[in-house]
């Protein structure tokens, strides 16, 4: 107690291990954001070239973000794959973690299968569920048509499938993420209570709709704010299966699409009107969500 | 506790010099020998062993990725400097990155690049060195090719010294025309013929025409806008949709279209990457593929044991255009970058390092049917089948131009693919996709 009271005292040491992480956020996040806000003003004309002044005017990229049809689609795919999100991967992750609970034997195996795909890069991913997905012997494909399900190849990246095709592999990664931290939830929940409640004849279904969902409330809520807000950032497995806003321009997210327009394109102040956009968002959604799923103290 | 103290303290000092490291000095070399003085006329021999960055496109899956590592360990073995190879695979981000580098500081001592308007951003910024500058200390500098196939910058000034060249044509998989009983398109081959045969391949249930329209559709372009005009306007870039370039351009997209919805592209033209399509070919599912001269290594290391299957035909042409006519010639070289000239330790690796690459010998061991500024010619070691195939082809073409694609702007490029999908499909008209990608050169 002596000690930490010194340590606390001594600002010294505190100055020593704050500064390299400060350091760290000045340089790769601070300067970048600052940076990033006057390109979105700046007319640049390629990857790396210099600003060639303002814009003329000055608003120019931001009048733009209100015209283009690409990230209108942008836009309304990021919505559906937040919805998708909180409905499919904390869904099945409740339930999930739910049916682990309830099992006395191999738990940690299911807890260790469950959270696997979060360990492996979503680029491997990516490429994985493209031969899953590939039209000419893809898993899927061989798989329909050797159960006689389908006749003939489908394309799963085409305008009728994208979407399933996109969201799936998202969901899928995360869903162990979400479960892991519900389950940690439910181990906290006392045995007594369970006890109690068996010997007044509420169990199974009953169990869970009166003692586990409302004592699992604030993890529930913590899970549901981390989901929005993930929804908003995802960007690799997606780019990785439908680059360049694949099929025909309705695959884009606001990723993909900012990246697109800032690397491929080489329209780097648009990409950074579209990155502030982006950054509005999360701010709003994620504000929204922590009011709408706010913890409460009280349980 | 002293201990501790003592321990976190040394830690935090870790981290702060981990944050660090990297943001000064220059990778694999000695500061103290970096000053060249004024002019950069240092004359201090390199060190016993230089470690040179190099950056080419023979990275990745590339044909030409064991004769550049075959090269560069002879290159090591003989002079006991080391490469470190940051080479990429050839495509829009790989040559973002590139300029990037330039831009950042972070530039390869030696860079293997393009040599049309891509690499007109670091010459203009003066971050490579012009090769009159560099004949000046090393008059043999490139001297075994032709000065006059040396691109020229739009300061009137070689940069680069060229490497192997290329052409691109049709592909075509001989096994599944014979099965179709369509014969193997000849120096004379009309569109019209092609139609008739694309209808025949069709209807015998293979695909007629191996390609990605979202990945590659440049291919069918560049020989389409050809098609509609001719080999020696095909480098004009149109001014509006309305003038007569803009009106090829979109008679060109629009025979891509009238293809597309004959159903001569595979099924998943629009999703398919251009590696799905070309296995499509590969495996004789496909019976035509427009690609380079890159491809054929390609079909050499997956395909060997089929190579007879595959030959190297003719592009249908129609209007002014002959079949004989196609796309290629040298649009690749090897600069020299102004830091690393400017260092004293790694000039004189660097020169070598160039002058190793473009040899005779290593030339040739690059060289099998493409274009080449060597002097003295390349001397390929035994053809195959397919490499005879393309040299036999190639003995007939009547005329070879660049792509235009190498003439406009990277944004306009980039716009006017991506739009190949929208126009095909119906979502945007051929006008109005090269109006849109004109805007924006």
């Amino acid at each position: 107690m002596n000690s930490s009271s010194t340590l606390y005292k001594k600002k010294g040491p505190l100055v020593v291990f704050l500064v390299p992480a400060f350091l760290f956020l000045v340089l790769y996040l601070y300067y970048p954001f600052v940076q990033n806000i006057v390109n979105s003003f700046s007319n640049i004309t390629g990857l790396g070239a210099p600003a060639q002044g303002l814009n003329d005017p000055w608003w120019a990229n931001y009048a733009a973000l209100f015209t283009d049809p690409k990230l209108r689609t942008a836009l309304g795919n990021t919505v559906i794959l937040t919805v998708c999100t909180v409905v499919f991967q904390v869904g099945i992750a409740l339930i999930l973690a739910l049916l682990v609970d309830s099992i006395r034997v191999g738990a940690q195996l299911f807890r260790t299968l469950y959270f696997f795909p979060i360990v492996i890069s979503a680029t491997a991913l990516g490429l994985m569920f493209n031969l899953i997905f590939l039209y000419n012997g893809g898993m899927l494909n061989q798989l329909l048509m050797n159960l006689g399900l389908t006749s003939q190849n489908i394309d799963w990246k085409d305008t009728n499938h994208f979407m399933l095709t996109m969201f799936t592999p998202v969901m899928w990664q995360y869903v162990g993420f979400y479960f892991v931290i519900l389950v940690t939830g439910l181990n906290n929940i006392p045995q007594d209570l369970y006890k109690a409640a068996a010997l007044d004849g509420c169990v199974g279904i009953a169990k869970v709709r009166y003692i586990t969902l409302p004592l699992l409330r604030n993890v529930l809520c913590t899970c549901l704010v981390l989901a929005v807000t993930g929804a908003l950032k995802v960007f690799d497995l997606p780019w990785v299966m439908f680059n360049a806003g694949m099929p025909q321009d309705q695959g884009w997210l606001t990723g993909t699409y900012m990246y697109d327009q800032t690397f491929n394109r080489g329209n780097v102040d648009y990409g950074s009107a579209i990155a502030m956009l982006i950054v509005v968002l999360g701010v709003v959604l994620s504000n929204v969500a922590n009011r709408v799923f706010k913890p409460r103290n009280d349980l | 506790m002293k201990k501790n103290r003592l321990f976190a303290l040394l830690l935090a000092a870790v981290m702060l010099l981990s944050l660090l490291a990297g943001c000064g000095g220059k990778p694999g070399g000695d500061d103290s020998t970096k000053d060249p003085g004024p002019g950069g006329q240092d004359t201090q021999k390199p060190a016993a062993s230089v470690e040179l960055n190099v950056v080419t496109s023979y990275g990745g899956d590339d044909g030409n990725r064991k004769s550049y590592e075959n090269a560069v360990k002879g290159y090591e073995d003989a002079t006991g400097n080391k490469v470190q190879d940051a080479s990429g695979t050839s495509n829009e981000e790989w040559k973002a990155k590139v300029l990037t580098d330039f831009e950042t500081g972070t530039e390869p001592d030696v860079l293997f690049f393009f040599t049309s308007a891509d690499a007109e951003p670091i010459i203009q910024a003066g971050k490579v060195v012009d090769v009159a500058t560099i004949r000046a200390e090393y008059p043999d500098y490139g001297s075994n090719m032709r000065d006059s196939m040396l691109a020229v910058a739009s300061d009137g000034k070689n940069y680069a010294i060229p490497s192997s060249g290329f052409w691109e044509n049709m592909f075509v998989n001989t096994k599944v025309l014979s099965d179709c009983g369509v014969a193997v398109p000849g120096p004379d081959y009309t569109w019209d013929q092609f139609l008739a045969d694309c209808q025949t391949i069709k209807d015998k249930g293979y695909t007629p025409i191996a390609c990605s329209l979202f990945e590659v559709p440049h291919y069918w372009f560049e020989f389409c806008i050809m098609n509609n005009g001719t080999l020696a306007s095909q480098l004009d870039i149109p001014a509006s949709a309305d003038d007569a370039v803009g009106k090829k351009w979109a008679a060109g997209l629009n025979d891509i279209k009238d293809l597309y919805e004959r159903g001569f592209f595979p099924v998943n033209t629009l999703t398919a990457t251009d590696a799905e399509t070309v296995q499509l070919f590969g495996d004789g599912e496909a019976a035509f593929l427009i690609d380079g001269s890159w491809k054929v290594n390609y079909f050499v290391d997956n395909h060997g044991d089929t190579l007879s299957d595959y030959a190297i035909s003719y592009v249908p042409a129609k209007g002014e255009r002959t079949a004989g006519e196609a796309i290629g010639g040298i649009s690749m070289g090897y600069f020299i970058t102004k830091k690393a000239w400017d260092d004293p330790a790694k000039r004189e690796a660097a020169v070598q390092f160039v002058k190793h690459m473009t040899s005779d010998d290593v030339m040739s061991t690059f060289v099998t049917t493409e274009v080449t500024a060597l002097k003295n010619g390349a001397s390929p070691a035994g053809l195959n089948a397919l490499q005879q195939a393309a040299a036999d082809a190639n003995a007939n073409i009547t005329g070879v131009i660049g792509p235009v694609q190498d003439a406009v702007s990277p944004e306009c490029k980039a716009d006017l693919f991506a739009n190949v999908q929208n126009v095909v499909t119906g979502a945007m008209t051929a006008e109005e996709a090269v109006a849109s990608a004109i805007a924006l050169n």
